[in-house]
């Protein structure tokens, strides 16, 4: 990244902060603005309370932990049933429109939606927030991923079968390093829709036994604990942040731009 | 480059600017609700939630009793701008950035937003309400079978009313008042009841008119020992209103008072015509909302409410003690 566009960057989220503590030091937003829009300083001992002290005993990251690994679960198996699903529709005509039909049907279909479906289904317990999770990357992801297999030219196809290749093998010589960029951009839509997926699905179905970010959240709502609860806002972007710039700005360095597919 | 930089320097100033916009537009606007009344002309801005619980507010709305209270005292114009919103928790958020000037919420955010300071008592007790534990596995039969179990109980939300009277109904059994919070799961009244109807979940704590539905199915039975603790005769739904209101315009309170108490008559004294007017706006049959609104409290008198709001903050479900029960409610309250 460009050292301008670092400074530029900086500039802006110390300018939204400034106008935060403006907003909130001079009660722009009502006579008790400061307990709706709390102060940067109670915001700030917000984090660390909720980190020292939680809600009812238990640390905020005891939820951080609970939704990660529910998140970490629902994203290898969505990424995995992606690429599994969308190969086979690349190997038959009749897979490939009966999948994209169940895409065009189910990407639009929101999780929270289903929960009653599947409360019924899979009973009331943490695989529910998993299911929603998956849901929320499986079609996105397999969206980009056949929109990639479709843009491969045929030339690199024919070359691959001249070379013996076919099937599984044609999918991982020639489809997947031929399609990088579009298994990356779906990868990075299907993420954010999963980090979402699975906090709207935690506000909605908090799991006491198994809470999450999202079931912290709403427990600070309820309580009128608006600092803690942006904190956790802030958690939030932060772990956003981090799986951006950490993980998926590295794949994408050293795949697509080392390989000169994108600038 | 330098126009680049310069570029760059212009867009972080519009930025700024159109926030900066924004925040006098929203300023500006909550002042316009405030000062464009004309003498004796006001608005009240209010908000409720949904329910048979909230029927005397939503009789007054309909029947336009605050208005017209207003006219005849005042000669004025009172319009009022009801929203209908999903929690107390969004009415106390709304009510503390001052676009609200009251609201009809649960007994136990009420509490909260009192003692938070949110600047809004309690100026009316709305409604009691029958509320239960439920349970579908025929080997419970007591609130003390759930303790050490794996049994889940679904419930609206933790801190929740449903959440507080679970406890209190442990706490009034002898238990620990939190013996049973790992045991619950946070879902919407409809989604509870679908999960305890499919078995997904062993227990539902939940209030009118879902205990109704469910007290006929015959695979389900009730763990009294929740509605024993806190029946239907106690304040489980309250109105309130901001200070802001009470000191600046007492004409407009004291017509939501009436307004109010109004809705609650009629309830009381002709439940048929009530039901005619809530059943429309809920979608029940006429019949069954009748059946249903006699079964619910409506006076103006609060039951409980402090006893509810100590317990709430020596088991940690409030982080201020509210010191006393006039600190809750406005002057003209009686009960406790």
């Amino acid at each position: 990244m460009k050292k301008k566009d670092i400074i530029a960057k900086i500039l802006f989220v110390i300018t939204l902060l400034a106008i935060w503590e403006f907003v909130s030091k001079n009660h722009l937003l009502g006579p008790r603005s400061e307990l709706i829009f709390p102060s940067l300083e109670k915001i700030m001992q917000a984090f660390v309370s909720n980190f020292t002290k939680g809600y009812a005993g238990i640390s905020l990251w005891t939820y951080v932990i609970n939704s990660l690994k529910l998140l970490l679960k629902g994203l290898v198996i969505g990424i995995l049933g992606a690429f599994i699903l969308s190969g086979l529709a690349t190997l038959s005509h009749t897979l490939a429109s009966i999948f994209n039909l169940l895409i065009s049907v189910f990407d639009l279909l929101p999780g929270v939606a289903l929960l009653p479906v599947i409360i019924i289904v899979l009973g009331v317990n943490s695989d529910v927030i998993v299911f929603l999770v998956i849901h929320s990357v499986l079609w996105p992801m397999s969206r980009s991923i056949l929109d990639g297999f479709m843009a491969v030219p045929k030339i690199y196809v024919e070359a691959g079968n001249n070379i013996g290749l076919k099937n599984l093998s044609l999918i991982l010589g020639v489809y997947f390093p031929a399609s990088i960029s579009y298994l990356l951009s779906g990868l990075k839509v299907g993420w954010a829709r999963a980090w979402r997926g699975l906090i709207s699905a935690e506000m909605i179905f908090g799991i006491a036994s198994c809470p999450g970010i999202g079931l912290y959240i709403n427990q600070m709502r309820t309580n009128m604990n608006n600092a803690e609860m942006y904190a956790t806002l802030i958690v939030i972007i932060i772990i956003g942040v981090i799986v951006q710039y950490g993980v998926l700005a590295p794949i994408e360095k050293n795949t697509v731009k080392k390989w000169g597919m994108s600038s | 480059m330098k126009y680049s930089k310069s570029k760059s320097i212009l867009s972080m100033l519009i930025i700024i600017l159109m926030m900066a916009a924004m925040t006098s537009c929203g300023k500006a606007s909550s002042a316009d609700t405030q000062s464009s009344s004309a003498p004796m002309d006001a608005t009240l801005n209010l908000a409720y939630q949904y329910g048979l619980s909230y029927a005397p507010a939503v009789i007054a709305q309909q029947q336009q009793y605050i208005e017209q209270i207003y006219h005849e005292k005042t000669g004025g114009t009172l319009t009022i701008n009801w929203s209908q919103m999903s929690s107390g928790a969004d009415i106390n958020t709304a009510i503390a950035s001052g676009e609200l000037d009251g609201g009809f919420m649960g007994a136990a955010p009420a509490i909260t937003g009192v003692t938070k300071g949110l600047g809004y008592k309690i100026f009316t007790n709305l409604s009691g309400q029958e509320h239960g534990l439920m349970t579908n596995d025929s080997s419970i039969t007591s609130i003390g079978d759930l303790i050490g179990s794996d049994k889940q109980i679904a419930l609206v939300n933790t801190g929740s009313i449903q959440h507080i009277l679970l406890a209190k109904a442990l706490y009034d059994n002898g238990y620990d008042a939190h013996a049973l919070d790992s045991n619950i799961v946070a879902m919407k009244h409809p989604d509870g009841k679908t999960a305890l109807e499919s078995g997904a979940v062993s227990c539902h704590l939940t209030s009118s008119p879902y205990i109704f539905v469910e007290k006929t199915n015959p695979d389900l039975h009730e763990l009294t020992e929740v509605s024993d603790s806190y029946t239907a005769a106690n304040t489980f739904i309250v109105g309130i209103a901001s200070e802001e209101l009470v000191n600046t315009n007492p004409e407009v309170y004291s017509a939501l008072c009436e307004g109010i108490q109004q809705g609650m008559d009629l309830i009381n004294s002709d439940v048929r015509t009530a039901a005619g007017i809530t059943a429309e706006l809920d979608g029940n049959d006429p019949e069954v909302e009748e059946e249903y609104l006699q079964k619910g409290v409506y006076t103006a008198e609060t039951s409980r409410l402090f006893e509810l709001a100590t317990f709430m903050y020596e088991n940690g479900f409030l982080d201020n003690d509210p010191l006393s029960y006039e600190n809750l409610v406005f002057p003209n309250v009686s009960g406790n």
